[in-house]
């Protein structure tokens, strides 16, 4: 039988073809080794005799997503089976670690950065026991893998916490002590502030943390935490802000210091390019306002983590709104919580903003 | 079971006919054992544990059973949900009698497949048979709950398809008229799960639908959610203060071993376990004393204006559910 001299995927019968390839099945008559195979990656490198240097210079934030959701615990928390620390990857040089909510209703998010000369790792977790959260076999597994794509044998860490004091961000530390190539950042606020070299200046002035090519920047920020500090990433344009601001419950600790914490953070991102603000919760649901409330491990409704840098001045409006005042104020991506109870409950509704009752599932 | 059945033919009144001899079939007579005696060498001697499951820092580690089964005494035996199943973990006392057992309570987890009730209370129900040579299927299960509210009775429906059971509905007026009472929250109606006793009376304050129950062989005083050892969330107070008068003037005219509620959320040194926790690693026992309950009815006394009180055993919430809690900001600095 003669052949068409046009392939028409409608007539040929073959379910495959609905992609309206012209030949779903191959056209024989390229040759089985056409050019462009020269442009694609391989997933079997050349044996390089050098570690590949990065080049974090560049216009614009790097591209990266974060096109996975968080993993949001079980209506019955003793039956999830979720991976206990969620890997996300953002790009190439950049990861986003979330503990499990039914390990740690915190479910804090660690996040885990390279540059040319080592890997930083912003916070650790609520979990001291590794059986439960084992938060430094996942770094050094992610740490080795890099490594092994870098043509790096060794890549040092450093941690740095956004708060030392936070026992939500601070258990997993425990994990890391004694490992090789390993600097903590020291917890006590003297001694962290003599690290990043801001003794004299702090609250104010900036530190720096150098991961080769990547220059982190640490910006005093307390107001949650009397030793908060936030992290810039100039690679992603990413402002890591721990409990100071995140899409949930703030609790300030000090509403003085919270407003100019925000202050320094605004006039930060006013001469910084800031693509998104990451904290180190979400405890909003996807409606404006609503939250998840403490203690909670199932929150299949969250808000997603990531916060456009608008809300630095939305958050330090309503901060100066709550000074001096005892008082819980609603806003449609985070809620603050000044000089009151963590579970304190308010009838105010912010104006203008949709009273949504989102799902309850029981 | 159909609705207008279970109605009209409540359990406490259908107690009086089974008890009598010409509700019991002869070929069922000749095997039967010897009844129980549940009436002499009271209160039946039991023992609470020294201390309960009480969840894990780490949920979805715990490897411990989801619920709990304590045997306070041999006739008796004492359920707790697993905490890492529900942060409600409320207790739930299972009566043994003669003709019929009496569950009260039934967890904040629906369904089988999350947390099965219903197997752990067959189990229960198949052990005790087992221990006093009865047949399973003779005995009469009913289903009950303290009060109106859904850590109390989530876990209901998982008992609809099972032979011999009765539950309560899920409306004040079903719930009762399952008591056969006509003079709610005053009457007192004794139901008699073969030789046991067990006194029920209205207990309204937490929520309206409530009920205190009297087991007059262990001589335990159960108080629901009106009264136990953690926060006492008080809806209405006249109507609470109204039945905490009751428990006194009951214990008052009768013996009480202990008087427990359905929840703990308190630790021993008083420390208060937030709303939610699903890890109280040092918690309180459940188990109240008589006059830990006068106390608290002293403290109530002084009470004139809605806020929370700690009358040594308990926390009194008058009227502050929805707007406050007892816990702080431990991060605060000057």
């Amino acid at each position: 039988m003669a052949q068409a001299s046009t392939y028409s995927p409608a007539l040929s019968g073959n379910p495959q073809s609905a992609t309206g390839r012209a030949y779903p099945n191959g056209n024989p008559a390229l040759g089985y080794n056409p050019p462009g195979i020269r442009n694609t990656d391989s997933a079997l490198p050349l044996h390089r005799r050098t570690p590949v240097v990065h080049d974090y210079a560049g216009d614009g934030p790097a591209p990266g997503n974060l096109a996975f959701r968080w993993t949001y615990g079980s209506n019955v928390a003793a039956r999830n089976r979720d991976p206990r620390v969620q890997v996300v990857q953002y790009n190439e040089d950049s990861f986003v670690l979330r503990q499990n909510v039914c390990v740690h209703w915190e479910a804090p998010f660690t996040y885990l950065l390279f540059g040319n000369k080592g890997a930083l790792l912003i916070d650790s977790g609520a979990t001291a026991d590794a059986r439960h959260y084992p938060l430094r076999e996942t770094v050094d597994a992610i740490l080795a893998r890099w490594g092994q794509a870098r043509g790096r044998r060794k890549v040092p860490l450093t941690i740095a916490l956004t708060s030392g004091e936070d026992v939500a961000q601070n258990q997993g530390l425990a994990q890391f002590a004694g490992r090789p190539d390993t600097t903590i950042v020291p917890k006590p606020l003297e001694v962290m502030k003599r690290f990043y070299r801001l003794d004299r200046s702090w609250p104010s002035g900036t530190g720096t943390i150098d991961l080769g090519d990547r220059v982190i920047e640490v910006i005093p920020t307390p107001g949650t935490h009397r030793d908060g500090v936030s992290f810039y990433d100039p690679y992603c344009d990413f402002l890591f802000t721990g409990d100071l601001l995140f899409p949930g419950k703030i609790n300030i600790g000090n509403d003085r210091d919270f407003v100019a914490s925000l202050e320094r953070l605004k006039t930060f991102a006013a001469r910084r390019p800031v693509k998104w603000i990451l904290g180190g919760h979400v405890e909003m649901m996807f409606v404006p306002g609503k939250y998840y409330p403490r203690f909670a491990t199932y929150k299949p409704y969250e808000r997603p983590l990531e916060m456009e840098a608008g809300l630095i001045d939305e958050a330090l409006d309503h901060a100066r709104a709550v000074q001096g005042k005892d008082m819980m104020l609603i806003r449609p991506d985070f809620v603050l919580f000044n000089g009151v109870s963590p579970d304190q409950k308010t009838p105010v509704w912010p104006a203008g903003v949709p009273d949504i009752n989102p799902p309850r599932p029981f | 079971m159909d609705r207008r059945t279970f109605l009209s033919v409540n359990a406490a009144a259908a107690a009086v006919p089974l008890a009598g001899a010409a509700g019991i079939g002869l070929a069922d007579a000749a095997v039967r054992p010897a009844p129980i005696d549940f009436g002499s060498n009271l209160p039946a001697p039991g023992n609470f544990p020294a201390r309960w499951i009480c969840g894990s820092s780490s949920c979805m580690d715990n490897t411990d059973p989801p619920v709990q089964v304590h045997w306070y005494n041999p006739h008796t035996a004492i359920l707790r949900q697993n905490k890492a199943y529900s942060y409600e973990a409320p207790f739930a006392p299972l009566y043994f009698g003669n003709d019929r057992v009496l569950l009260l309570d039934e967890g904040f987890v629906q369904l089988r497949n999350d947390w099965d009730l219903r197997s752990v209370v067959d189990g229960c129900i198949d052990d005790w048979c087992r221990r006093n040579g009865r047949d399973p299927a003779g005995m009469e299960l009913l289903v009950a709950f303290s009060h109106l509210h859904a850590d109390h009775y989530a876990a209901t429906n998982q008992f609809a398809d099972r032979p011999n059971t009765r539950y309560m509905g899920l409306t004040h007026e079903e719930m009762v008229g399952f008591w056969g009472m006509t003079n709610y929250p005053e009457e007192r109606v004794t139901l008699d799960l073969g030789g046991r006793d067990i006194l029920i009376w209205g207990s309204p304050g937490h929520v309206i639908s409530e009920f205190a129950y009297y087991d007059t062989y262990t001589q335990i005083l159960f108080t629901g959610d009106m009264f136990y050892r953690g926060r006492c969330y008080i809806s209405f107070w006249e109507p609470w203060f109204d039945s905490m008068k009751r428990l006194i003037a009951f214990c008052d005219t009768h013996p009480v071993s202990h008087v427990m509620g359905c929840h703990v959320e308190i630790s021993r040194d008083g420390q208060d376990y937030a709303y939610g926790m699903t890890w109280q690693p040092d918690e309180a026992p459940v188990e109240m004393t008589v006059r830990q309950l006068r106390e608290a009815y002293a403290y109530a006394q002084t009470i004139t204006k809605p806020g929370i009180y700690f009358t040594g055993t308990v926390f009194l919430c008058n009227q502050t559910r929805g707007t406050t809690t007892i816990d702080r900001n431990p991060y605060r600095y000057g």
